[in-house]
């Protein structure tokens, strides 16, 4: 029973191979078995607990499942997203040419990502996280004429070969110094404090790896422009294989806490990347490049709950950040009828200074009383900024209700949109941190350093909530202009990454030489 | 004028206009080439594009060698080529006609450029236009808008901070946008001089850098287009050719030294475009396939019908002359022979502007060559209203939470499991009942004068003046279908991109009217007290159809009624059954929820396969399978004293439907420039177009998935052939009158045919005369044209 997460991948390979013939309904069948398997082990989790198989193989190398909750709930996740985008592939590309090879290096991606989450040993999990970035960089190819699919795929391409010796190296040291590949056994000496320095050195190059791989600041140019392969592939992206730096932050996160100075970097990396990524989408006109800029930000904010040491809540982050992301790239047609809709009841009411400094006074007096509720006082401090960062975004929606042109009955209906929004975020948390309470440490006390990234954070963010509240208030000013055409730009990260690696080459021709 | 504002203005008139998509029509791409026949225009385009805008060679050789394109068929189309440049015989027109050649563009200074640096700056250009253009044709994607200002001015600020182009290689860039000259008109003079470009060179230049920005500029075109129906202009697209040209002055100025191959390229733009051997043959090959579809046409109307109609219809249902509706009548009038069916534009001759409940946006409901004669709003209580209004404002401030920075931290941690159940339900299509919209209602309320004077307007270009039945139906179309930013395209042209149901609802409110019809029957119309009107709806991608019934309930007519929802309920099963034959996995998906599957691409077929537009009483063409590919009209030239109808009919009608045909024909034959893209790599951008994959050039026109259904075209690119039963001076008294139009005709975007007294196709206009129609040229098999693209 133990070998039952295998089943999802499992079939996920029959799925590809089967696709290879064309006959979509045998693969969505076989899919929906990987998704069966998927709460099949979810199940077996709640009724049986965390084991782990032993090894199939030698020398460490081989194939074992480890069930825990981490696994079994990103098992689930990725069997359901890649139901669903499976599914939603064989009516989208029907009658495409390639559809066949397309569908088998989507199933195999998706076994990709499965055997990942599941792995057992670090051979393993190191060995599906390349194999991922493989069948992956193929999907982005599947027009391979177009230069700017051939521009972003190599970008990709290059970023995740420097990721993976991160990783790699990481797994060697951290096999070195426990003498074993058998992940539980690395966490638990890990949490013994058996490995002090190895286990440092190991979480600054997984946190490379994880920063990597989620297209963290300056590096994140390549995420922002797949949409050159057909939307399934961002939706498979953005829900399922950029989980991947997120996953390996969270899986080792009882070796992540041996290093302050990882965390600090991922917090400091992260948190820029979530506003940064932010405030970009904020300027894109195009639905799926503003959806792609969304992704970057929400991997910074979950780059930065990890290096808070607030793993649980990274872990629901991915979940609800990829459920969201998937519908938001297969739904994308409909941005032109959400545009025209939104026009339709007339100008937007903007709230005035006064208003938006109600609207987070409000949002701090829900914060305080959901929090008493949930008894907030005994909360490690690094999860009370998080919820205030968090609160400064509700309170954005409470100031749209106090704007002074808002009628009162729209003021209510999102006062109670605020406060449904607060609770069910409370619950959430609560929920994530209670679930993995076996499996995920609890955030270190903080040190001075880490309580300086704390209030930088809290300032920065909250700085930005209030910017953004007060928005068409200050927008006309002329340096506001020049910023947003920097801003636009992702600060010309990408631009200099093409310029260092040639992505606007094309060859020159001997008859127009100079 | 200076000279060079002379050639930017015509330079622009040669871009056709492109609609926005939240409400859009199609448009002819060669709208800015009516005045020319096609053998120059595709020279033209060859050299402006580097596109063919004729069938490949290949498909050419393909249509030979099956007959489709019979020798006949070439050889009178070769007899009836301007001589000069047309090819000896058949032979030599197959021959010329299937030599296959890349088409090439006279290259710009970009395209030079990037051959001598190796860096791509036509790619680079397009991606920083693109970049720019999303950003100012924004109409509500990002929440941080960019400043609004004109289009030069908005450009320079950006460009001058842009670092960009410096990145990539082009220094100085910012400082010389900053140095550019204020004013559009001295950039523009500036940007020639610098080229060194001589006079004749200059609209060529321009049409050149037009063309490569795209779908961009026919927006611009098409602001231009809505500022001219009310009076007045726009200087849009010359800002934009501004911004362009400026592109390759400082690709000019900052790159030193010029390629070698510049001053060639420039001999090439002075030279005045002519048509060549090529493109000569391959338009005498597109008439004679034009003619061959007119032979199977002619076929089917001389051909037997089948079914006969009951003397006095019960029920009279009149339809838009979308081809689409050719189906759905068809089979509504097979399985009930006391039905009879109409044709007429779909926006019913009302030319509304409307408000939907709860809106403050006004839907412009009638073909855009037209300004709107009537404003009406959705009848609502006003609570129902407010609240309505209240429930769309929440959702929005919900969107806009979800979509702002840090809120969208909060948004994710607080919903995001949610979406589980969102996914499912799209996923299976579960849920979505769409409320009825509440009737229209004038605003301000229309005179008892002026809605006599519409009614009576109608009745008669509708050909409606006597014999009416007990029930009459007005059935507008649109078609229901999700997560397509094409939808507009697939709902009622002549109502601007909107379902027609408004239009259908406001006239039959005016007919059921007795004031109006106490008005009508002074002007001779008698509407008998027993005539009911009632509107309705056909969704095209389902072929059901929803009866407004309620908008005047009429006890005296139930049973009539539910008759007619029977019929319509039977023609629907029947039509489908006719469509589902052409579509993929038509029998694994059902018509009936096709438009429901977020994941389809290919809800329905929209218009393609159109070619033939019949001009005649629908007894011509009645009992006869016009395979969806013919506009139907009815019009009955004895009862149009002074020929004012016909007149009505060839200049609104045919030449909205010469945009759809031509749509469809540029969008076959020239994707990369009047086509859409592919559907699987659309990225919305604005909420106005799309562009494929990361950005850049604004497509337009039809996505290859509406035209092409993976394995061959399913539209074969054919242009309209119009046929009028009519007395022919009558038809020439018209084209006189209206220039544009004869053009049309005269330079062969359209065909034009008269139909004798016994409804056969009889005469065949030839510029401005008229030679007998000859269609024995070949044994026929009629099935032909129905299987043909399919």
């Amino acid at each position: 029973m133990n070998w039952l997460p295998f089943g999802a991948p499992l079939a996920m390979l029959l799925a590809a191979v089967v696709a290879g013939t064309g006959r979509s309904r045998i693969v969505e069948g076989l899919v929906l078995t990987a998704l069966a398997c998927a709460l099949a082990t979810a199940v077996l989790l709640v009724v049986a607990g965390a084991a782990t198989t032993p090894l199939l193989g030698l020398a460490g190398i081989g194939l074992s499942a480890r069930r825990d909750i981490v696994s079994a709930t990103l098992l689930l996740l990725i069997g359901f997203v890649g139901w669903i985008v499976v599914r939603f592939t064989s009516t989208y590309l029907d009658r495409e040419p390639r559809a066949d090879r397309f569908m088998a290096d989507l199933c195999l991606t998706l076994g990709g990502v499965m055997t990942m989450v599941i792995a057992g040993n670090l051979v393993q999990l190191v060995a599906a996280w390349i194999a991922t970035s493989l069948t992956l960089h193929r999907l982005l190819l599947f027009y391979p004429e177009r230069r700017a699919a051939q521009r972003a795929a190599r970008k990709k391409f290059i970023t995740a070969r420097v990721g993976d010796v991160a990783l790699i190296a990481a797994a060697l040291i951290l096999a070195h110094a426990c003498g074993t590949t058998d992940i539980a056994s690395i966490l638990a000496a890990a949490r013994a404090g058996a490995i002090p320095s190895a286990g440092a050195a190991a979480a600054c190059l997984i946190a490379v790896a994880a920063m990597l791989k989620s297209a963290q600041f300056p590096l994140h140019g390549w995420l922002t422009e797949v949409m050159e392969a057909p939307t399934p592939v961002s939706a498979l992206l953005h829900a399922g294989v950029i989980n991947a730096g997120g996953f390996i932050l969270i899986r080792f996160a009882d070796v992540m806490l041996l290093s302050p100075a990882a965390l600090a970097l991922l917090t400091l990396v992260g948190g820029f990347t979530a506003l940064f990524g932010g405030l970009v989408m904020l300027t894109q006109p195009a639905v799926k490049t503003s959806l792609a800029w969304s992704t970057v930000a929400q991997m910074g904010f979950m780059t930065m709950e990890c290096g808070l040491g607030l793993f649980p809540l990274a872990l629901l982050h991915l979940v609800a950040h990829s459920l969201y992301k998937a519908h938001s790239f297969l739904a994308a047609g409909s941005a032109v009828e959400r545009i025209v809709a939104a026009r339709r009841p007339g100008p937007v009411a903007v709230p005035s200074a006064g208003a938006v400094g109600r609207a987070f006074a409000v949002a701090i007096g829900l914060y305080a009383a959901i929090g008493a509720a949930f008894g907030i006082s005994s909360a490690p401090p690094q999860a009370i900024v998080l919820g205030a960062i968090l609160i400064f975004g509700v309170a954005y929606l409470i100031a749209q209700g106090l704007a002074e042109a808002a009628p009162r009955a729209l003021t209510r209906r999102l006062v109670v949109a605020s406060g449904a929004a607060s609770l069910g975020y409370f619950l959430l948390h609560a929920l994530a941190t209670r679930l993995t309470a076996d499996v995920l440490p609890v955030p270190p006390s903080p040190s001075s350093l880490d309580w300086a990234l704390m209030i930088l954070a809290t300032l920065s963010f909250g700085s930005v909530a209030v910017a953004q509240a007060l928005f068409p208030l200050w927008s006309g000013h002329p340096a506001v202009a020049v910023l947003r055409v920097h801003l636009s730009n992702g600060l010309y990260a990408n631009a200099v990454l093409d310029r260092l690696l040639g992505g606007w080459r094309r060859p020159v021709s001997a008859e127009f030489g100079r | 004028m200076s000279v060079v504002r002379a050639a930017a203005a015509a330079a622009v008139a040669a871009i056709p206009p492109l609609w926005p998509l939240a409400a859009t029509v199609a448009v002819n791409p060669f709208l800015g080439h009516a005045n020319e026949p096609l053998a120059l225009t595709a020279a033209r385009l060859e050299r402006a594009a580097g596109v063919q805008i004729t069938p490949d060679p290949a498909s050419i050789a393909e249509q030979f060698a099956s007959g489709r394109i019979t020798d006949a068929d070439l050889a009178s189309a070769l007899a009836a080529a301007p001589p000069d440049q047309r090819p000896v015989d058949v032979d030599a027109l197959k021959l010329a006609a299937t030599a296959t050649a890349a088409p090439r563009a006279t290259p710009t200074f970009a395209d030079l450029a990037a051959d001598a640096t190796g860096r791509d700056w036509p790619a680079i250009i397009d991606e920083r236009f693109g970049a720019w253009a999303g950003a100012f044709f924004d109409a509500g994607q990002a929440l941080w808008a960019a400043p609004h200002d004109r289009a030069w001015t908005a450009w320079r600020a950006t460009a001058t901070h842009d670092l960009t182009p410096e990145v990539l290689g082009l220094r100085g860039f910012a400082a010389f946008v900053a140095a550019s000259p204020e004013t559009i008109d001295a950039m523009l003079a500036r940007g020639v001089a610098t080229l060194g470009l001589p006079d004749e060179a200059v609209e060529q230049y321009f049409h050149r850098l037009l063309v490569t920005l795209g779908g961009w500029v026919q927006v611009a075109r098409q602001r231009q287009w809505t500022a001219a129906l009310s009076g007045g202009d726009n200087d849009l697209p010359l800002a934009l050719l501004a911004i362009r040209l400026l592109w390759d002055e400082a690709l000019f100025v900052l790159q030193g030294d010029g390629p070698t191959a510049w001053p060639a390229a420039v001999a090439e733009f002075a030279r005045p475009v002519r048509a060549t051997l090529a493109t000569v043959a391959a338009a005498i090959v597109q008439d004679a396939a034009d003619r061959a579809a007119q032979r199977r046409l002619a076929a089917i109307l001389s051909a037997p019908a089948s079914g006969a109609m009951t003397p006095e219809p019960r029920i009279q249902a009149a339809f838009c002359i979308d081809v689409r509706s050719e189906v759905f009548r068809r089979a509504l009038e097979a399985v009930d022979p006391s039905l009879q069916t109409l044709g007429f534009a779909g926006f019913f001759g009302l030319g509304i502007a409307h408000r939907r409940t709860a809106s403050d946006v006004v839907e412009a409901r009638l073909p855009v060559l037209l300004t709107a004669g009537f404003a009406t709003r959705a009848v609502v209580p006003a609570a129902v209203d407010v609240d309505a209004r209240l429930s769309a404002r929440a959702s929005r401030a919900w969107d806009r939470f979800k979509l702002a920075a840090v809120s969208s931290f909060a948004f994710v941690e607080a919903t995001g499991p949610a979406y589980v159940v969102k996914l499912l339900r799209d996923t299976l299509a579960i849920g979505h009942a769409t409320s009825a919209e509440p009737p229209p209602l004038a605003e301000p309320p229309l005179s008892l004068d002026r809605r006599v004077a519409a009614a009576e307007a109608v009745l008669q270009a509708m050909s409606l003046t006597r014999d009416f039945a007990p029930l009459v139906l007005l059935v507008g179309h649109g078609a229901r279908v999700t997560n397509n930013p094409h939808a507009s395209a697939l709902h009622c042209g002549a109502c601007g991109g909107y379902p027609g149901d408004v239009n259908a609802r406001l006239l039959a409110s005016l007919l059921n009217d007795l004031e109006v019809r106490g008005g009508l029957a002074q002007r001779g119309i008698d509407v008998p007290a027993s005539t009911h009107v009632i509107a309705g709806l056909h969704d095209t991608t389902s072929d059901t159809v929803t009866l407004y019934a309620d908008d005047a309930p009429s006890p005296a007519h139930e049973k009539l009624l539910a008759d007619a929802h029977r019929s319509l309920t039977n023609a629907g099963e029947r039509a489908r059954a006719e469509r589902v034959r052409r579509l993929p996995r038509g029998a694994g998906s059902p018509l009936a929820r096709r438009g429901r599957d977020w994941a389809e691409v290919r809800p329905e077929w929209g218009l393609a396969g159109c070619n033939a537009f019949i001009v005649a009483p629908r007894a011509r063409t009645r009992g006869r399978d016009l395979g969806g590919r013919a506009f139907l009209h009815d019009y009955a030239w004895r009862d149009d004293a002074g020929f004012g109808v016909l007149e009505l009919i060839l200049t609104a009608p045919v030449v909205v439907a010469s945009w759809i045909s031509l749509q469809y024909y540029g969008s076959s034959v020239a994707p990369d420039l009047f086509g859409g893209g592919n559907k699987l790599l659309h990225n919305v951008i604005g909420g106005i177009g799309v562009v494929e994959g990361n950005g850049g050039t604004l497509r337009n026109g039809l996505p290859w998935q509406s035209v092409h259904d993976g394995r061959a075209l399913v539209h074969e690119p054919l242009r309209l052939t119009v046929a009028v039963e009519a007395p022919r001076d009558a038809i020439a008294g018209v084209l006189a009158r209206h220039g544009s139009v004869r053009q049309l005709f005269d330079n062969g975007w359209l065909h034009l045919l008269a139909m004798d007294d016994d409804g056969q196709l009889a005469w065949r206009y030839v510029e401005g005369s008229w030679e007998a129609f000859s269609a024995t040229s070949a044994p026929i098999r009629t099935s032909e044209m129905f299987h043909a693209a399919a």
